[in-house]
């Protein structure tokens, strides 16, 4: 059971991120908590797991606690972990090892069980969960999808009474969502108590026995399971969340290359791509997108939608087949010189110390556009910030302000919306409707089908 | 490092460990160029005893070659390239067996198995654990590299910005990665004071200790002469 | 349990930071460590230029761990990575501890939150890598009789006895100091132009 009794919570000197919260949550049940960014679930989920106070430095807590008899503040976390269980969203940091066999067995191991224990329990958890494939194996060789069952094995392994999950399927394609919904629906019948803070909604349906929304730091309303997913369409969007049903896409099909290699735009002919000594990753692949429009570039992780973009951007050599930009073929430079991609962690391309010299390096000699070009992106009233220091949204819509610097023609976006709620969804989708507009060649790659739905024009489907 | 492989006979960390220090004794002590051979010639036998005939033999080739180098090239190369290369050449020399030790240690002992051997040997879990993270940590600095050498090429930074262009992504990255990666290490009980276990059970077997007695003969005898 | 500062015992974030930023320290090491191949002189010299360019993720580290043992896990991984893949010898671990231990005592009279106290820091941590070419010196005799008996000729043999002469010993050990001093200061600017407005320090 865990009870958390007005509780106040804030980092430092700023705003509290949660008032007077107060929550009982029975045991065996599963709990959504939902709401916009930066509501304070994601504070709530740390409370739990006792990440607050242990985890955080210069911050004042008020009120107690208690998840299954323990006070929270008062416990030391490895003595919680026995407890309460934890899994992230970024399936990259949460390994310690490098290797599968010891990942699983990681919090046994910490927790000092006796071997054979260990053993059976190691083998009780790959039998539940049917991770036979993933063992003996090299976790950098694993899949995003495929490292967040690892994470929630290893967890699981542990047989904690209480399972948090902070926002899970942030970036995971469809298949890895369905496998963690069904990961859920486990523990729900095993009876532990489920908490998961998210804002993908839709393959939670069935799963929830209550949702708690969260506004600005406020418990602001609870419901059941089923009052929730009877809330209308309007009043969901109205409170910032995304869609409660399963989104249906059907966008048209991309078009294909025509027998006019001539055509406005980028028209890729017989494409085959591989890297060394490994067989092709696609073969023969052939379509055309024109300015104006924003094609959708989806489909199950480990198909080639990475290597698509990277080749298309310049980053690879393609095998065979040909890249035409209004009707002129394109060598791997001219590529690198026509393209950009917005990756999918931006921090890996900001460079500068100020978002005003990131759009000079940027521009090179076009500097004349840098304060256009800002506003249009609303961004310049932070021209002296430094680029890390900015949000999310702010990195990125920087990213693409330097792409249309640079006179790029065509635009990649790699999953720009995982982890997004509904309001910043829309913006991305916004500013990626306009770069279409303004005349770019855009390309979008996404597992998101409600950004999809109301972003893209066609879609290809690898 | 990968899985557990599937060797015929394999060292226990523990030995290798004291081979290594007994390799070191003998770097430094011993002057006969016939021990230097028997020793060798010793460390590639449990090369090959091993599972890795390849490296033993390539490391057998390698160290002619040294020697070759050393007794007939240098004397006669112009000055420039003999003071160059002499130095590195005798210390190359000297440290063989060392690095053998060490290759051998790194191809046959899995990182799971290294660990295990640590915590046998108490060594203390707070040097256990920044070392893990160390070693865990590598092959992600290569990937976040290669996707902030991505970005570069497309922004078109080249040269000298390169450099200085590299640091801020990756020592971002480097923290965010050490607040996540903490988060879900503490949430596991790291922090946990009691005894680690494990399901791997080591056992020192008789080429363990056949390694330890003959390597223990050659640092004194190295000592002695 | 406190939570503004969680006394002086490195807890498992602590340990976490240390270990990530001492592998980058360790990949700027290892490549300068490579160069230091071609010739003596440079391998006399990579300590300095390993202080040069390594500033970076030491400094990062020193302000995200204000505890004592931070400079000696560094120093403690850098030593038994290279040891343990039997590239330097024993020496290094010495080399390392003592240098660390130097750095630790200085971290501690500056009461961690200094930037400068960091930097002498950074400057006793750089001689840890001394203990590369240290080997030179102390198996001199050996070397040069080994090497005459190759049948070198006698003015390479004095060369080489100049490259391993007690003035180059100064040499080994002012080098990584200038170095480090220098390091610290382009750390200090870039600590100035970037990561103070990053906010991760």
């Amino acid at each position: 059971m865990i009870r958390i009794e007005k509780v106040s919570f804030g980092y430092g000197e700023e705003k509290n991120t949660l008032h007077d919260f107060s929550l009982l949550i029975p045991s065996g049940k599963c709990i959504l908590l939902c709401g916009e960014s930066g509501c304070g679930k994601t504070t709530v989920t740390k409370l739990i797991n006792g990440l607050i106070p242990h985890f955080t430095e210069n911050s004042t807590l008020k009120g107690d606690v208690v998840v299954e008899g323990v006070r929270v503040p008062e416990a030391e976390l490895y003595v919680l972990a026995k407890h309460i269980g934890s899994v992230f969203q970024n399936p990259k940091s949460q390994f310690f090892n490098l290797d599968t066999d010891s990942e699983l067995a990681f919090g046994l191991e910490n927790e000092g069980m006796a071997p054979e224990l260990m053993k059976d329990r190691l083998a009780a958890t790959v039998e539940s969960l049917q991770i036979q494939k993933l063992m003996h194996r090299n976790i950098f060789s694993l899949s995003g999808g495929e490292k967040q069952t690892l994470a929630f094995a290893s967890v699981y392994a542990m047989n904690p009474a209480v399972f948090v999950l902070d926002e899970p399927t942030a970036n995971l394609d469809e298949a890895a969502i369905g496998r963690l919904r069904e990961q859920i629906a486990l523990l729900k019948q095993q009876g532990h108590t489920v908490v998961i803070g998210e804002h993908r909604l839709y393959f939670l349906a069935g799963l929830i026995d209550r949702a708690i929304y969260i506004k600005d730091g406020f418990l602001n309303q609870v419901f059941t399971g089923e009052e929730f997913w009877k809330l209308p369409d309007k009043v969901r969007a109205h409170m910032g969340l995304r869609s409660l049903v399963p989104t249906e896409l059907h966008l048209p099909e991309v078009r294909r290359a025509s027998d006019d290699l001539y055509v406005k735009g980028l028209v890729v002919e017989g494409l085959t791509c591989g890297y060394r000594k490994q067989p092709a990753v696609f073969d023969n692949l052939s379509f055309t997108a024109v300015p104006g429009e924003v094609l959708a570039i989806t489909g199950p992780n480990g198909t080639g939608k990475t290597t698509l973009t990277r080749t298309l951007c310049g980053l690879l050599k393609e095998q065979s087949g040909k890249i035409l930009l209004d009707g002129r073929l394109l060598s791997v430079k001219e590529r690198r010189r026509e393209s950009f991609l917005v990756m999918q962690d931006v921090n890996h391309q900001l460079f500068y110390d100020s978002v005003w010299n990131e759009c000079e390096q940027a521009a090179g000699t076009q500097d004349g556009a840098i304060e256009a070009v800002l506003q249009s992106f609303d961004l310049l009233s932070f021209k002296d910030r430094h680029p890390m220091a900015l949000s999310g949204g702010q990195k990125q819509r920087l990213a693409a302000a330097t792409a249309v610097l640079s006179g790029k023609r065509l635009l990649i976006f790699d999953e720009p919306t995982s982890g997004l709620d509904y309001r910043h969804m829309m913006e991305v989708s916004a500013m990626v409707r306009r770069m279409a507009a303004e005349g770019h060649i855009v390309l979008v790659v996404s597992h998101d089908k409600e950004f999809m739905r109301c972003t893209c024009d066609r879609v290809l489907r690898i | 490092m990968g899985a557990e492989k599937n060797r015929r006979v394999s060292m226990d960390p523990r030995s290798g460990l004291f081979l290594l220090i007994m390799a070191n004794v003998v770097a430094f002590t011993q002057d006969s160029l016939k021990m230097e051979l028997g020793w060798i010639g010793l460390l590639i036998l449990l090369f090959l005893l091993c599972g890795c005939i390849s490296a033993g033999i390539k490391y057998g080739l390698v160290f002619l070659a040294v020697l070759a180098i050393q007794w007939y090239v240098l004397p006669v190369s112009p000055k420039i390239i003999a003071t160059s290369f002499s130095i590195f050449a005798n210390y190359a020399r000297r440290m063989f067996p060392c690095l053998m030790v060490g290759h051998l240690m790194v191809k046959t002992i899995s990182l799971r198995r290294f660990i295990v051997g640590m915590r046998k040997l108490h060594v203390p879990q707070k040097l256990m654990i920044p070392i893990s993270v160390t070693l865990r940590y590598f092959p992600a600095i290569r990937e976040e590299a290669g996707h902030i050498r991505d970005a570069m090429r497309l922004r078109n930074i080249r040269g000298m910005e390169m450099m200085e262009a590299m640091i801020v992504p990756l020592m971002i990255s480097a923290s965010e990665t050490a607040e996540e990666l903490s988060a879900a290490a503490v949430t596991r009980g790291i922090e946990n004071p009691a005894p680690k276990t494990s399901v791997i059970r080591l056992h020192m077997g008789p080429l363990d200790w056949i390694c330890i007695v003959l390597s223990i003969a050659f640092a004194a005898a190295a000592v002695i002469m | 349990m406190s939570n503004s500062t969680n006394g002086k015992m490195l807890k498992g974030k602590d340990l976490i930071t240390i270990g990530i930023f001492s592998a980058i320290y360790f990949v700027i090491n290892f490549i300068f460590m490579l160069l230091s191949g071609f010739h003596p002189m440079i391998w006399i010299l990579m300590p300095a230029f390993i202080a040069l360019f390594s500033g970076i993720p030491f400094m990062l580290m020193c302000a995200k761990v204000q505890k004592p043992g931070a400079v000696l896990l560094m120093g403690a991984i850098t030593a038994l990575i290279y040891f343990v893949t039997g590239q330097f010898t024993v020496i290094i671990l010495a080399t390392f501890v003592i240098a660390c231990a130097l750095g630790e005592i200085v971290r501690s009279a500056t009461k961690y939150n200094s930037f400068r106290g960091n930097a002498i820091a950074f400057v006793c941590f750089s001689l840890g890598m001394t203990g590369s070419p240290l080997p030179i010196w102390l198996m001199r005799e050996r070397f040069l009789a080994q090497i005459s008996e190759q049948g070198m000729p006698a003015d390479y043999i004095e060369v080489l006895e100049a490259v391993s002469s007690p003035g180059m010993l100064i040499v080994l050990f002012v080098a990584p100091i200038i170095g480090a001093i220098i390091g610290a200061f382009i750390t200090k600017s870039m600590f100035k132009k970037h990561f103070s407005k990053a906010g991760i320090v």
